[in-house]
């Protein structure tokens, strides 16, 4: 399965290039937003500006959507766009959308008006938001999408287990092309939650190397690939295979570079160390976009990017008191195979090996 | 049967008709309704509801309702198919449609919140720990894929559909699939605020309908391929002959009027099972009692089936239970086959005229091999099974 545009929002914009920027520019501090009922009144928050976005036809489309979906449909949109593929289809096209946590900053305005007016004189156009497939749904309807369309909600894994159901539809010719992304959204609530299961770090510097005790900042965004059995002038890379397992015992593939998504959302990270080889040099860029349950995501897109342009971009937060061998010159050089690797708080490993082609 | 298809093992469900197959059988068969007001929680709606009446004592985990009726629905499932408790030596994948229980939405907490800036964390450690999918999937300590499915009302079908790819696929030797969910004040209100509930009892199809009754519960098959399923000395003479789904790109809400969506995946379903319309003898319609809904679905069945296809709508007996309805009327839809009959369409009385058919309206004989079970969801999925009984 290749991969053949990407599309992607996140805090310092919008579109692949943007996120090729921000690989070679590094770590900025984000943005330090009023969290009024968090223990710390102010809280670093890798935080999307939809309103740095000037696209007028397709707010017009979305207007009474929320953050969730329009963030979903921006990546979701230009995932097509940038792909180049002109021909696609529409009834040959799937759309599969993986999230942690849904749109939970609707469920809560839901929540609100059931509170402040109470149950007979809610919001339907708030409730219809806050189902869990309005972000599929306004993708579909934008992009005039008739395949198959799935929404995953879980906490392990979830843009793992969409890629894989992307291959599956592809292989048994469910579609010809795919759309599978991941979104979550940052949120008060959950701010508030995040501040009391995990620590926050109070320099706004994630360090993916510590894995103990880890620090996060919090982040929120989307990606989204069109992947398919097709391979044209554009494609960054192919996904070889999506593997499953305690400690990566299905990792035998070896790559040039191994990516973790080590970014402060497990309070133990050690079991990255599992996977880390001394041979090999390991980057993660969580300090780019925050710490998400589906960070797998962005880090697979900076994996295809590399592919793609076969440049190796440096890590953008090096602290490194494990030692480990660590990715640190932007350069050029001939990258075959790069694993993303992403564990659970079960020590259990899920990897998305890309190839170039 | 074709070499690939996926096999039904087992079959549980718990919902308003009953807290098992046999009970909710005996109440299909003498059009039992057993609806009521709500009693879960406190509301000042009086929209009648299908609740679950009794959890059985060893599946109930206290405060946690959707996983409650999953784990009942599993267990019968399970022991249906004579598989044990604990699938850690088996290829078993996990996949199981849902809405509310994929929501962060507890009242309380967010209560609590608003008012003081603090709240207890037992409801979110309760929803960090309940994603269905996963929760099942460790409970009965799987080691295949898991993947929790919102994909609205079709959510159950569409994991059952997902489930079957994954054994065609090799993915893994039997999977648990089908959908739960609970009766929530959320979803009352909100199904309420879009002006679809109905204020009396459902009447599917019916020329005065007036809308959609909210039900819970959990149903789910068990999916086996033929060698796993030879292997075990399990037989069977059901399975799942195909699946399709397809995209409405139209509304967040509401189903598009020509039925575009649920037109292609209802072919693709047939195509994928290697027969015609004709071949069909039954199909359990989504029929939900919604003016909309009824509409577009009646039409499309009409279309593709004729005007005398044999059709039902459960939703008079489990009232939309949402998530959960994909895998309960996959049950219903595979027992019909299985026992030779299905009941009334529950609250049909008088035909609607601009409808070209009409749904059963007493307990009919079915002596056909190929059934239908469709789903409709807002905005997105329209979801088709076609569900065999063997001749060998």
């Amino acid at each position: 399965m290749n991969i053949l545009g990407i599309g992607i929002v996140f805090a310092r914009g919008s579109g692949i290039n943007c996120y090729e920027n921000a690989l070679r520019e590094g770590w900025q501090h984000p943005a330090e937003v009023n969290v009024s009922q968090a223990k710390d009144r102010r809280s670093s928050v890798y935080q999307v500006d939809l309103d740095r976005v000037k696209d007028k036809n397709l707010w017009k489309r979305l207007r009474r959507a929320d953050k969730f979906s329009k963030m979903a449909v921006l990546a979701a949109a230009s995932a097509v766009t940038n792909s180049a593929v002109l021909d696609i289809d529409k009834k040959r096209l799937g759309v599969i959308v993986a999230s942690a946590f849904g749109p939970q900053v609707t469920t809560f305005d839901f929540l609100d008006g059931l509170l402040d007016y109470g149950e007979a004189n809610v919001s339907p156009t708030i409730f219809s938001n806050s189902v869990h497939n309005a972000a599929t749904s306004y993708v579909a309807e934008v992009l005039g999408v008739h395949g198959p369309c799935l929404t995953i909600t879980q906490f392990q894994f979830s843009f793992q287990t969409a890629l894989l159901m992307a291959r599956v539809w592809l292989d048994e010719g469910r579609c010809d092309y795919c759309l599978v992304g991941a979104v979550d959204q940052y949120g008060e609530v959950l701010g508030y939650i995040q501040n009391h299961k995990l620590s926050l770090a109070k320099d706004g510097r994630i360090k993916p190397f510590n894995f103990k005790p880890t620090y996060q900042v919090p982040g929120e965004g989307s990606v989204f690939f069109l992947v398919s059995r097709n391979k044209t002038a554009n494609v960054f890379c192919e996904i070889e295979h999506i593997c499953f397992g305690k400690n990566g015992e299905d990792n035998n593939v070896t790559a040039d570079l191994n990516i973790i998504d080590a970014d402060g959302t497990l309070a133990d990270e050690s079991a990255y160390l599992s996977a880390i080889s001394p041979e090999i040099p390991t980057a993660a860029y969580a300090p780019l976009f925050g710490s998400l349950m589906i960070g797998s995501a962005f880090n697979c897109t900076a994996g295809a990017l590399m592919l793609k342009n076969q440049v190796y971009y440096k890590n953008p937060v090096t602290d490194n008191p494990q030692g480990i061998n660590l990715l640190q010159d932007q350069g050029s050089s001939g990258i075959e195979r790069i694993s993303c690797i992403r564990y659970n708080c079960n020590a259990e490993a899920a990897v998305i090996h890309l190839k170039c082609v | 049967m074709k070499e690939n298809d996926v096999l039904i093992t087992g079959m549980g469900v718990i919902c308003a008709a009953g807290s098992n197959l046999e009970e909710a059988l005996t109440s299909l068969s003498v059009g039992k309704r057993n609806a009521g007001q709500v009693s879960l929680f406190e509301t000042p709606l009086k929209y009648p509801v299908f609740e679950v009446k009794e959890i059985p004592g060893e599946f109930d985990l206290a405060g946690r309702r959707s996983l409650s009726l999953t784990l009942c629905a599993v267990c019968e499932a399970l022991s249906m198919a004579r598989l044990p408790a604990d699938l850690s030596e088996l290829r078993v994948g996990v996949c199981l449609g849902t809405t509310v229980a994929s929501q962060l939405n507890g009242r309380q907490f967010y209560e609590s919140y608003r008012r003081t800036g603090s709240a207890s964390m037992l409801a979110v450690d309760r929803y960090l720990k309940g994603n269905l999918a996963e929760f099942i999937s460790r409970r009965v300590r799987a080691c295949g894929p898991y993947m929790t499915v919102v994909n609205a009302c079709s959510s159950g079908s569409d994991a059952i559909g997902a489930a079957s790819s994954w054994i065609k696929n090799g993915l893994c030797d039997i999977a648990i699939a089908g959908g739960a969910d609970e009766l929530s004040r959320i979803s009352l209100s909100g199904f309420g605020s879009l002006g679809i509930v109905s204020p009396e009892l459902c009447a599917p199809f019916d020329g005065n309908r007036k809308g959609l009754n909210l039900g819970e519960g959990a149903g789910v098959l068990v999916l086996e391929s033929k060698s796993s399923a030879a292997k075990r000395g399990s037989a069977t003479e059901l399975y799942l002959a195909g699946y399709g789904s397809a995209s409405d790109a139209y509304h967040l809400t509401a189903p598009r009027p020509d039925g575009l969506g649920l037109e292609l995946s209802i072919k693709k379903a047939l195509l994928a099972s290697g027969i015609k319309p004709d071949a069909i003898s039954f199909v359990n319609a989504h029929g939900t009692g919604t003016l909309d809904n009824d509409k577009v679905e009646g039409a499309v069945l009409e279309s593709l089936f004729g005007k005398n296809i044999k059709f039902l709508s459960t939703k008079g007996f489990t009232g939309h239970t949402l998530g959960a309805a994909g895998g309960i009327e996959a049950v219903f839809t595979v027992a019909g086959l299985q026992e030779g009959w299905i009941p009334a369409s529950a609250g049909f009385r008088n035909a609607d005229q601009t409808l070209p058919i009409a749904p059963v309206r007493k307990k009919t004989i079915i002596n056909g091999r190929y059934a239908l079970s469709t789903s409709l969801a807002f905005g997105v999925s329209n979801a088709a099974l076609v569900f065999a009984k063997s001749t060998n």
